[in-house]
């Protein structure tokens, strides 16, 4: 009997072991860096189904019919003025599901006079002033860095969700100090390049906690671990790093001219419920649009059906549908704007100094 | 029931308790009589106390006691005096060494003063520990093993306060708290490129884990050889067929070579020491002569080559570095106070219809219209 006893207890344990390893408990392994390195990204089935499950893409609206001929009839358009009738009224009812949630114009606008940017008593809307801004800032986004976000692109919806406010928004406080100094203004690099200590770095340990802090959140953000862009025996070395870590260096670059440029600044509009303990404007970090997943809602390319978004007659080379000739009907009549969306075109994939740099692996194409 | 009896499952007897020695030129004594604890006697023996405290005793508990004190107030004024939330966040909760920019000047209290100080009071604590431990074995004419052993251990714990004293700046020290401290360790190897690739790192994890093997194999051996007396180790010493000699034939037979009675403590002693020892020469090396082990390590051929993961010109690379920060010891990290930040175009809001003219979307819209 004792012996019977004995053994369930030592062939228990292992019992459990081997069962761990059914059903959805299962994980991938994907290698990512030269064998043997565990350079490795573990993703867990059951994890991966439910996140997948929780991504709930809009269906995208039908295409914008013919807009009637003759010049753009805006009187207060400022950001959206470079596109057809038909698409611009379409992105509006977009914006209203996406960040509204209600598709209720009223949110954003003075319903008797859709082109005021005050209500009937004369107060400023904050919300049409933060939407505007905020169609700048995507527009930025889609232009100016597609280091980051390729092709995939950003629109309302990538952070939005449906609500009004964003997940991850941030305030400064004692527990952001690091957010506010590498989001914010400054640089995350503390290893040296070279063997003896010299005065070229005097980054100190704290320093050094900090980016490991922003490191962090990264990598929950992204769900993904330190070797997804790192050889973590040189967490310095570009060589020696996935090509993943090139995007995601574009997207610190971008994050910081989104929050000094188009969040922060935003401060003096937003009524006082919005702001921070220290009178600070909402900001945003990775996990903002990427909630979680190393490609925001799993790669959906929700862009490439709103040109106003995009802010280019052509998408991964293709012409939007129906947008090109509208946009060339408007041209006749005013050509300041054609000509930008032309010039802006082959100006932009030259943008970026470090534009060639990794021409193939983007982040998430694995 | 029968029940295997020999000095390390011992019968506890209850009888007067053995008041020790007597020692003739001892300071102080010991205080209370002794007493018995059934728990006590089930790990070693059963007797607790009588105690010998002593005026560096004292002084350490004093002291020791002074440090817990700060440390504990600290971390519990940082949750706003909030007993729930003190227990709730203990783990996470620190007491900080000085930020950068104090280098080595005496900070404000709140600034990491209360941190130094707490520092000052844990090392006199420990000094005066070491004080006792010696002066116990000395007075009980014991060889001096266990203070040197101890004062190993210290000069790992003075080597994390003067690697900051050669760098200059206190911030380097280690902060007080569970995860913070261990925390600190993973900023500490990131920031001198991987204290993995330091060689003196490597010697000591190799003592530290080989301290468990060695005290494995000994534990193993002379529990293994207990039925034969074998935990009568020195009897043991000059007799043939004994447990001592079984089980050093053991290792003979096992290994071809075999520790003695004696050497094998000598070994352990060893061991534990250089742990700490070597350990201590790392950290002494680290930020002062070799500031990134890993380079280090490339340089004399302790790298294994790998090829590269990424295809980047040194010119892409250098791009990417960036710039360091932080080059005057003033400047990092540079913590500015929140001000109210100031719109770019800040007229937008006075008159709604020019506002966000700064559209970088359409910068070249200007230009544009020059050329048709």
């Amino acid at each position: 009997m004792s012996i019977l006893r004995r053994s369930i207890g030592l062939v228990a344990p292992f019992a459990l072991l081997s069962l761990g390893a059914c059903g959805n408990a299962e994980t991938d392994s994907v290698q990512v860096g030269y064998r043997g390195t565990a350079m490795e990204q573990n993703y867990d089935h059951g994890d991966v189904k439910k996140q997948f499950a929780q991504v709930k893409i809009p269906t995208s609206l039908p295409p914008a019919g013919e807009s009637p001929p003759g010049p753009l009839p805006w009187k207060n358009v400022q950001v959206l003025n470079d596109i057809s009738v038909g698409e611009f009224n379409r992105t509006m009812v977009a914006m209203s599901t996406w960040v509204a949630g209600t598709g209720n114009c009223a949110y954003c606008h003075n319903v008797a006079n859709f082109a005021l940017d005050t209500l009937p008593s004369g107060k400023p809307i904050y919300t049409k002033l933060v939407a505007r801004r905020m169609l700048q800032m995507t527009r930025q986004i889609n232009g100016q860095y597609s280091q980051h976000v390729k092709y995939t692109g950003v629109t309302c919806y990538t952070c939005h969700l449906g609500k009004p406010l964003p997940n991850g928004l941030w305030f400064y406080s004692s527990q952001t100090d690091y957010l506010r100094h590498y989001l914010d203004r400054d640089g995350a690099r503390v290893i040296s390049q070279q063997i003896a200590p010299s005065n070229v770095n005097r980054s100190s340990v704290k320093q050094t906690e900090w980016t490991y802090a922003l490191m962090i959140n990264q990598s929950k953000s992204l769900g993904v671990n330190c070797t997804y862009c790192h050889n973590s025996r040189h967490f310095a070395s570009w060589k020696e790093a996935p090509p993943a870590r090139v995007t995601a260096y574009h997207g610190i670059l971008m994050l910081r001219d989104v929050n000094q440029n188009y969040l922060s600044p935003l401060q003096p509009v937003y009524p006082s419920t919005r702001l921070g303990s220290q009178g600070d404007a909402p900001k945003a970090q990775c996990v903002t649009c990427h909630n979680g997943v190393y490609k925001p809602l799993y790669g959906a390319q929700m862009v490439k059906d709103y040109p106003a978004l995009w802010g280019r007659p052509d998408w991964n080379g293709v012409p939007f549908q129906g947008v090109g000739t509208l946009v060339a009907d408007t041209t006749a009549k005013a050509p300041a704007p054609s000509a930008t969306v032309g010039k802006k075109s082959a100006a932009l994939p030259a943008a970026s100094a470090t534009g060639s740099m990794v021409g193939g692996p983007a982040g998430g194409t694995r | 029931m029968l029940e295997y009896q020999n000095l390390f499952t011992r019968v506890q007897v209850r009888t007067a308790p053995d008041p020790g020695l007597p020692l003739e030129d001892s300071p102080g004594a010991r205080l209370g009589t002794g007493t018995f604890s059934y728990l006590a006697g089930k790990f070693g023996d059963a007797q607790f106390g009588p105690i010998y405290l002593g005026t560096a005793g004292l002084f350490s508990l004093l002291f020791g006691f002074l440090a817990f004190e700060i440390i504990g107030l600290n971390m519990w004024a940082s949750v706003g005096w909030d007993p729930i939330e003190f227990v709730r966040q203990l783990p996470w909760l620190a007491l900080e060494p000085p930020p950068p920019q104090y280098g080595l000047r005496v900070p404000p209290l709140n600034q990491g003063g209360w941190y130094l100080m707490a520092g000052f009071f844990l090392t006199i604590s420990i000094l005066l520990w070491w004080v006792r431990v010696y002066r116990r074995a000395r007075a009980l004419n014991m060889g001096t093993h266990l203070p040197w052993a101890f004062a190993s251990a210290i000069f790992l714990y003075l080597a994390f306060f003067f690697q900051p004293l050669i760098v200059g700046s206190w911030s380097e020290m280690v902060p007080f708290g569970v995860f913070p401290h261990l925390d600190w360790t993973s900023a500490f190897s990131i920031r001198y490129g991987n204290l993995y690739y330091n060689p003196f790192h490597a010697l000591s994890i190799v003592f530290l884990y080989g301290s468990a093997v060695l005290f494995a194999m000994h534990a193993a051996t002379i529990l293994a050889v207990a039925r034969l007396g074998g935990e009568r180790e020195i009897e043991q010493i000059t007799d043939r067929g004994t447990a001592a000699e079984r089980s050093m034939l053991f290792w003979r037979w096992t290994m071809g070579f075999n520790a003695t009675m004696e050497s094998i403590h000598r070994w352990a002693w060893w061991f534990a020491v250089l742990t700490t020892f070597t350990g201590g020469i790392g950290i002494l090396l680290t930020g002062t002569v070799v500031d990134n082990w890993y380079l280090w390590g490339v340089k004399h051929g302790l790298v294994a080559p790998y090829p590269a993961n990424n295809v980047l010109t040194p010119e892409q690379q250098q791009l990417l570095r960036g710039r360091y920060q932080g080059t005057a010891p003033d400047s990092f990290p540079s913590y500015v106070a929140p001000q109210p930040a100031m719109m770019l175009d800040s007229t937008a809001l006075i008159a709604p219809a020019d506002s966000m003219t700064a559209d970088s979307t359409k910068t070249d819209s200007t230009t544009a219209r020059k050329t048709p």
